[in-house]
């Protein structure tokens, strides 16, 4: 039987607290767990921290307020051109131009939400699937501008020697999740943070019951549309981090690149932001181990290439079918029973 | 531990899935549970995954990575599957045959070859993350033959940035040789896109100087360079009447019908074509559907591969009698003998070690699996070269002093200096008869020779040394 849920702390102070713990401690393991890896460990580490950016706005957005959306990839690429533009086209500096990109995806979600506001459902899917597959052509279609097919060439840089000097020699590989970590931590914290305000309460609100919700005097369509800005800030951070890996243009954001962040989301599971960190470490590490397994086969290329892809697609089959709560909703269930 | 994600006590609905009895109480248990956020436990249990992924670390090697007594690395990037890689997924395979052949001879001073090769489906993000792999991984000695103009522009920073050789570069992009001091490290395996363009543009506005001469090409800087090319020999297209473009990549889907029906519209008669194979094979067929037929074709050689086209043609229905007919008259250029020339001792040679140890799924004889061992021929000569003392930097230098020594199938010699890192600077011109072999134009074959700038077309001088009895290059 059920002892019911435990009593919510509405303290602000408090929770503020223990998000900001959390971050802290996600930025000091990845640390210490880089300091263990090699570098192209530290590179994959690097991305993990990278795309969980991006898969936090989807638990955000579906997990939070109950949108979905299929073309997170496409905001990622608003946000990689705005800072790629920005470092190469105005000589900004790299922290400047991430910054900024935040400020830009943002803007762009907030038209994005102002459209999809009256959309919800398989409808809100289909646009935004749409938006995956076009956005990153607009890139070509205006070629002069934003070069086309190639890309912007943009990078991390080398180690400041301030640095090297504080903690020693350290890889490019292991500078670039340097650069990443510190947006990882505080987009973990703002969303951490963000469920016990009022915002949060007001978000969930919309996502149980849109009536219940209007009827308590929630503005829907305003709810709605600053969710689509926030979510679409923070895939924007994640995009302009990952194009800065070495190259902006459309063939770094394809459409499986939404898709990949919406499967990691779900199966670690699409309300927890422990799943989202399960998960994206699921989609950076799986294909890797699943190489290594196939390693010891004779596997033809034509197989082994598709492998990595087509075991995730089976466990994102299998979670909705079994475990639609995902691994965190596993996990919690098994704590729920050792109750009893 | 704090309840943060509160909800209303509903469970998160997918579509429904029946089972039968006992299953489906099992599923409906797991549906009806709350959520919980066990952060920490998913923290751990993520490390957990990771931890299973990482590779013991390796002490740090004092001589560079990628050379042992017993063996060298090399790595390769291409797409081996995805829209672009029919006919250039056999590059690796015919490499990798050239280099067991070594191997079994010996090796270079001892040590066998060794290709790692990675699939990056034409994709840059990918290629970013195996190119990471490569390195760190595989501690490769050094990049070779790596296929996709688009996708190295990701990686060649970083490469030179880290000083690995980047050798015989299967691109024609003129961009990644002609700065040395910019990219250090990269030197071409192709001959550039901008010198084809001008040798056989020049030969275009000679030969059809009363037909109007259009082109189609792919809107990238393959494309671009190819249009420069033109542009040096005095061809000049005007966009929207006789220059048509295309996005790389999208020929599959848009057929190219509006581009060819503009060219069509204009009375453009010659078509000149600067686009990978299979947009070639998609022109062609709906050129055939629009009823067009210019009077002549002309086609840069890295789309213009005979079998790469009637495979294209053949899985769209096309037989391969129709198609090579289709390809008859065809123009086109090339800095090696054609594949299809049976008497070359190159060619006899290569196709001997490509039947017997070439083991991919697909080793029958093309430009691409020539291409391949040609590249692998000129890698194991400049490794020979080098000396038993392997270095990184040692292979780089002996290339910029020596590349335009170094002899290989090709008909013309590696343009390699301190100035420029362009691979073959020589091209003769061609026409594609009724069994696809690409023959010299007027029967008599004449390589010409020019650069990437503004220089005037010549015929080249350069005399092909003998291909060794044992198919293995020679230095002295």
């Amino acid at each position: 039987m059920s002892k019911g849920i435990k009593p919510v702390r509405l303290k602000y102070k408090v929770i503020g607290r223990r998000s900001a713990l959390l971050s802290i401690a996600l930025f000091i393991s990845f640390i210490l767990l880089s300091n263990q890896f090699d570098p192209y460990n530290q590179s994959q580490l690097a991305n993990i921290a990278t795309l969980l950016i991006a898969v936090l706005s989807i638990t955000l957005l579906t997990g939070a307020s109950g949108q979905i959306s299929l073309g997170q990839g496409a905001i990622m690429a608003v946000g990689g051109y705005s800072a790629a533009l920005l470092v190469t086209r105005l000589g900004l500096s790299m922290w400047l131009a991430f910054i900024l990109a935040i400020f830009v995806s943002a803007l762009f979600g907030l038209f994005l939400g102002l459209a999809a506001a009256r959309l919800s459902g398989p409808y809100l899917a289909g646009t935004t699937l749409v938006m995956a597959l076009a956005i990153p052509s607009i890139a070509v279609r205006f070629e002069t501008f934003f070069s086309g097919d190639v890309g912007l060439s943009v990078d991390y840089g080398v180690p400041p020697t301030w640095l090297s000097n504080l903690v020693g020699e350290i890889s490019i590989e292991q500078w670039s999740l340097y650069v990443v970590l510190p947006f990882t931590a505080v987009a973990l914290f703002a969303v951490l943070n963000l469920s016990n305000t009022r915002t949060g309460r007001t978000w969930r609100a919309v996502r149980d019951n849109e009536v219940s919700a209007a009827l308590s005097g929630i503005n829907i369509g305003r709810t709605k549309v600053i969710v689509f800005a926030c979510a679409s800030g923070l895939a924007g951070l994640a995009g302009a981090l990952y194009g800065f890996r070495g190259l902006v243009a459309p063939s770094v954001y394809p459409t499986d690149l939404s898709l990949t962040l919406l499967t990691a989301a779900v199966i670690g599971g699409l309300r927890s932001i422990g799943g989202a960190i399960f998960g994206t470490f699921a989609i950076v590490f799986l294909p890797d181990l699943i190489e290594k397994i196939t390693k010891n086969f004779a596997v033809p290329e034509s197989v082994g290439n598709y492998l990595p892809s087509l075991t995730i697609g089976v466990l994102l089959l299998l979670t909705v079918i079994l475990n639609p709560m995902g691994i965190a909703g596993a996990a919690g269930h098994l704590r729920h029973h050792r109750k009893h | 531990m704090v309840n943060l994600w509160a909800d209303s006590g509903e469970p998160v609905r997918f579509p429904r899935v029946v089972f039968p009895r006992p299953w489906q109480r099992a599923v409906e248990r797991v549906n009806a549970v709350n959520l919980r956020k066990p952060l920490i436990l998913t923290m751990i249990a993520s490390a957990l995954v990771g931890s299973l992924a990482v590779s013991s670390v390796s002490a740090s090697a004092a001589s560079d990575p990628g050379v042992s007594d017993s063996e060298i690395v090399l790595g390769m990037q291409l797409p081996q599957t995805g829209a672009a890689s029919p006919g250039y997924n056999k590059v690796d395979d015919a490499a990798r045959a050239y280099f067991d052949y070594v191997n079994s001879k010996g090796g270079v001073y001892g040590r066998n070859i060794k290709l790692a090769v990675k699939d990056d489906t034409y994709k840059a993000g990918l290629t970013i993350t195996s190119a990471s792999k490569l390195i760190n991984e595989d501690k490769i000695f050094a990049f070779f033959g790596s296929v996709g103009t688009q996708t190295h522009v990701s990686v060649i920073k970083d490469i030179n940035r880290r000083k690995i050789p980047d050798i015989f570069v299967n691109s024609g992009f003129s961009g990644f040789y002609t700065d040395p001091k910019k990219y250090p490290t990269t030197f071409g395996g192709l001959g550039t896109y901008t010198v084809e363009a001008k040798i056989l543009g020049k030969y275009l506005k000679e030969k059809f100087s009363d037909k109007k001469i259009g082109v189609l090409y792919q809107s990238d800087d393959f494309g671009r360079n190819a249009l420069a090319g033109f542009a040096a020999a005095g061809l000049k297209f005007e966009a929207k009447k006789t220059s048509a473009s295309f996005v790389a990549g999208t020929q599959g889907s848009i057929g190219l019908a509006s581009q060819l029906s503009q060219l069509k519209a204009n009375g453009v008669d010659v078509v000149i074509i600067a686009a990978v194979s299979s947009a070639t094979a998609v022109a062609y067929a709906t050129a055939g559907a629009l009823g067009y037929k210019p009077s002549n074709w002309a086609v840069i050689s890295v789309g213009a591969d005979a079998t790469t086209f009637q495979t294209i043609l053949g899985a769209k229905g096309v037989p391969a009698a129709t198609s090579a007919a289709m390809l008859a008259g065809t123009i086109s250029a090339s800095h090696s003998p054609a594949a299809g020339e049976a008497d070359d001792e190159y060619i006899k040679a290569f196709k001997k070690i490509n039947d017997e140890f070439n083991k991919g799924p697909d080793k029958r004889w093309d430009n691409n699996v020539f291409q391949g061992m040609n590249i692998a021929y000129l890698a194991t000569e400049a490794l020979m070269g080098v000396g038993q003392d392997l270095t990184r930097a040692k292979l780089v230098s002996y290339l910029e002093n020596n590349g335009s020594k170094l002899s290989s199938a090709a008909l013309a010699p590696l343009g390699y200096s301190k100035s420029t890192h362009e691979a073959f600077t020589g091209f003769w011109i061609g026409q594609y008869d009724a069994t696809t072999l690409l023959a010299p134009v007027d029967g008599k074959r004449v390589v010409y020779t020019t650069d990437s700038g503004s220089g005037a077309v010549t015929v080249s001088n350069y005399k092909r040394p003998a291909i060794a009895a044992d198919a293995l290059p020679k230095v002295a």
